[in-house]
């Protein structure tokens, strides 16, 4: 047995544990030692492989650490975040949602279609485009949580659909001409920050309490780890099934209009592919795909590895096809990694 | 030569113990503890060629540990098995094997996207030319088949059979590797009744063959059908090896629960003249017929039955995760919505389901968010999670229950069997319990945990929870029920009072009752 703690979880007042369940829980004494150091580094594996990846290419690259790319590494991660982060919850209840690289094709398409109709009222442009992402995460809900279709299957049904209507909605062709106003959206500066990188800051931070701190979030990971316990603990699977489709579609919607109004084009080609990377995002992050296992922090980790990871081969001028062979390796590393410390773990 | 001539060759000998025979396999004074705790405390153990022995006892009593050291699988401490009188090197399975001792074990490990004949052959596949040689081995896997009687083509897909034919097959494949000394572990108790009798023919044909059989088992018929010689174990000690014939039921009975059965129960809690649950006609399935009953304060009232009786659905229409056909269920005079586990948990009903495992708990879960689940409303205000009166709560409840663990943020998965399930109870226990729906609350549990787990089911019923405890296990039922209703075929069958329980004879009677094998239903429910 070693002596390392957990750190206790969320809402657990230390005063009221201790004193509660005094008789229940001797707390360990941590013992600073090289064991002690080698849990550590088993537990966050992922973060020494991320600072490992980000000093060599501060040691390669003068351009790497400057402000303006840190800039860059975040704009470019923004879209993957929102969707990564319905994808982290998808992946908590055990499913998966494939359609949410075409969720943002066709979020992308429709908003750029009213942006162009109102020019004068582009907020109605993101609505559109959440309301969009909305039917198409519900549809994916009840297919799954209603007709019961394997995830896998009912959202790739859905991946194929949403790429056709993307191009049916303009003809085949990308929705040109659009509106400043509608471009400006992506541009909104707060803080010094662009509003996608905003969103992806306060979808992070309101995930990540709404996970740990909340009765639903709770829910998503009961389901996820059993749903038949869930069930007898009285927990409406079905509803949470829904829920997080749902949640997912509006997140990719809204991930769709942001890029949108980013390369003023409503494009049906847009956010091909993306579903991959924000699948990716949440393994690396030490998700189960068998559901139960994960949180909205490693998510973060791992859509900032990825990221990181595009941005400093990029500066290195390494050829992209390159990059996507190290690409693929590294998440087959990270999860290889995350498999063996995890039996390490005490 | 074909194979069916490679099995053991026979002697006749027809169930009758023969004191000439040769011995097969004998063990001599095996202990073996695990992490302390003594599982087997030095049993000797005899084998003769052609007999089917019943090693018995209750849950926990050192079978399966006897038969895991038998076959090899797990070491004695001390203690050593023999052979033919050949002494098994300890712990080493493949040798035991090579000297024809083979085991199936209860969960069966077959490849099921494999064929029967693939099985069969598996690791001693029939080659020619280096290639597969797969005529030979559906003609040879047929011809074993069609000698135990087995009509099953040899190219069907495991998957494809029911659980009593892959055992059969299992049978037919370590038989057919020239063992010589079988070892069943709870060979009945996964399968249908139908297949049972299947079984015992494959038993009694390898006994005339000269196989040595050991199964282990706690159905009195079962012995009562096939075996030659019973051996009783009680808490890892030896306490009865005779033959069948010189032994009563009571006498294999008595051996199997001994005194423990008095140490085991606590008493039962005083009943309160006041009606909790009441149950008007509720039909739970297509062929059922309607059960009728109610549940006092502090009552406890015994479901028993076999398999597939009816139990688990009657508790889980009551909690509400099956549909009620028609019928109503009423708490403290307020009718339940049928079909809702919130509504049913609302109204002060707590389930603690058969699979622990399964249905149980979360196990990638810690103790306090387990703790939490079933009363989230309780726990949260709009939506957020309460910190620490929801902390102290469910320390609380699992201190009520003694749960013996690191800490709240203990992960499930590394507790203990008993203690797991300490915490499926004690996390009902954050708030007023009416109704508590038992389901099999023992089993796998071992027989420490038990008798805590038992003393915990009566204070709650003494604190005024009205209960509902199915069991296979009898002896839980006889000593723990107020009142027990025997089910058969989605119907109740039989009602037995206290009076009823304390008879002698009770345990014939309810398993006459379970299997429908009699006329005389006293006090049948049903019409």
């Amino acid at each position: 047995m070693t002596d390392t703690k957990t750190p206790a979880p969320a809402g657990q007042g230390t005063g009221a544990a201790s004193a509660g369940a005094a008789s229940v829980a001797p707390t360990g004494v941590r013992r600073f030692s090289g064991r002690w150091f080698g849990d550590l580094a088993i537990r966050y594996a992922m973060v020494i492989v991320m600072l490992l990846i980000i000093a060599f290419f501060l040691y390669r690259s003068a351009r790497f650490g400057t402000p303006e790319n840190l800039t860059t590494i975040l704009i470019a991660a923004a879209p993957f975040a929102l969707i990564a982060l319905g994808q982290t919850l998808v992946i908590l209840t055990g499913g998966i949602d494939l359609s949410v690289g075409s969720v943002i094709a066709v979020a992308a398409v429709y908003g750029s279609i009213t942006a162009k109709a109102f020019p004068d009222n582009v907020w109605l442009a993101v609505v559109t485009g959440m309301v969009v992402g909305l039917i198409a995460g519900s549809i994916n809900g009840f297919v799954v949580s209603v007709i019961k279709v394997p995830p896998f299957i009912a959202t790739l049904g859905m991946l194929t659909a949403a790429s056709g209507f993307a191009y049916v909605a303009g003809n085949g062709a990308p929705i040109t001409g659009l509106p400043a106003s509608f471009s400006s959206i992506a541009n909104t500066q707060i803080l010094g920050l662009t509003l996608p990188v905003i969103l992806m800051i306060v979808g992070i931070l309101g995930f990540a309490v709404i996970m740990r701190r909340t009765a639903y979030g709770m829910r998503v990971y009961a389901v996820g780890g059993n749903p038949v316990a869930a069930q007898i603990a009285g927990v409406k699977v079905g509803r949470t099934l829904f829920s997080v489709y749902a949640i997912s579609g509006v997140l990719a919607g809204l991930s769709g209009v942001m890029l949108a109004s980013r390369v003023t084009l409503g494009a049906p080609n847009l956010g091909q592919g993306y579903e991959l990377d924000a699948i990716a995002a949440v393994v690396i992050g030490g998700a189960s795909l068998l559901g139960g296992r994960g949180s909205i922090w490693g998510t973060a980790l791992g859509l900032l590895l990825i990221q990181t990871l595009n941005n400093g081969l990029d500066i290195l001028t390494v050829p992209a096809y390159w990059q996507d062979v190290i690409k693929g390796a590294l998440i087959v590393t990270a999860v290889a990694v995350d498999v063996w410390s995890t039996k390490r773990r005490p | 030569m074909s194979v069916v001539d490679q099995l053991p060759g026979g002697i006749p000998n027809r169930g009758e113990v023969n004191t000439d025979a040769p011995i097969m396999l004998e063990c001599v004074d095996l202990k073996k503890s695990f992490g302390g705790v003594p599982v087997l405390k030095g049993v000797s153990l005899k084998l003769e060629q052609g007999t089917i022995t019943a090693l018995s006892g209750e849950n926990g009593a050192g079978k399966s540990t006897m038969m895991k050291i038998a076959s090899g699988q797990y070491r004695p401490d001390e203690g050593r098995v023999l052979v033919r009188g050949e002494e098994l090197p300890a712990g080493n399975p493949n040798a035991a094997h090579a000297l024809g001792v083979a085991i199936v074990p209860q969960e069966l490990a077959s490849v099921l996207d494999t064929t029967v004949y693939e099985n069969i052959f598996l690791g001693r596949e029939r080659r020619r030319f280096g290639f597969l040689d797969r005529r030979r081995m559906i003609r040879e896997a047929t011809e074993l088949l069609d000698d135990f009687g087995v009509d099953i083509p040899a190219t069907a897909r495991m998957g494809s059979l029911p659980v009593g034919l892959r055992q059969i097959v299992e049978i037919v494949k370590a038989t057919s590797t020239g063992a010589r000394v079988l070892l069943l572990d709870e060979p009945t108790s996964a399968i249908a009744e139908r297949e049972v009798a299947r079984l015992i023919g494959i038993m009694r044909r390898l006994r005339d063959r000269g196989v040595s059989l050991l199964f282990t088992t706690h159905k009195m018929e079962e012995i009562r059908a096939i075996a030659d010689r019973v051996v009783v174990l009680r808490d890892g000690g030896l306490v009865t090896d005779a033959p069948l014939s010189t032994l009563t039921d009571d006498d294999i009975v008595t051996a199997m629960i001994g005194r423990e059965l008095e140490d085991l129960f606590p008493e039962r809690p005083e009943v309160r003249d006041e009606t909790v649950l009441t149950i008007d006609e509720l039909v739970v399935a297509p062929s059922g017929a309607p059960v009728s009953l109610t549940v006092k304060r502090g009552e406890i009232v015994g479901l028993a039955g076999l398999v597939g009786a009816g139990r688990t659905e009657l508790i889980e229409s009551i909690f509400g995760t099956r549909p009620v056909l028609s019928g109503t269920i009423t708490i403290n005079g307020e009718r339940l919505r049928p079909g809702n586990p919130a509504a049913s948990i609302a109204a002060g009903v707590a389930l603690v389901p058969e699979d622990r495992k399964g249905a149980g708990a979360v196990l990638s879960m810690n103790i306090l968010q387990n703790g939490t689940l079933p009363r989230l409303g309780q726990f949260s205000t709009f939506g957020w999670l309460k910190g620490r009166s929801r902390t102290a709560a469910v320390a609380k409840s699992m201190e009520s229950v003694r749960l013996r663990s690191r800490g709240l943020d203990q992960e499930m998965e590394t507790l203990s069997g008993g203690n797991q399930q300490k915490v499926v109870f004690a996390r009902w226990l954050t708030a007023d319990v009416n109704v508590l729906l038992l389901d099999e609350p023992t089993r796998g549990v071992d027989v420490g945990a038990r008798s805590e787990i038992y003393r915990i089911i009566t204070s709650l019923a003494a604190d005024g929870m009205a209960v509902i405890m199915a069991s296979s296990d009898l002896p839980e039922i006889l000593s723990l029920s107020h009142r027990a209703l025997v089910l058969r075929g989605q119907a109740v069958v039989g009602e037995l009072d206290r009076d009823d329980l304390d008879d002698p004879g009770v345990q014939d009677r309810i398993f006459r009752l379970a299997s429908g094998m009699t006329s005389h239903t006293k006090g049948a429910t049903h019409d």
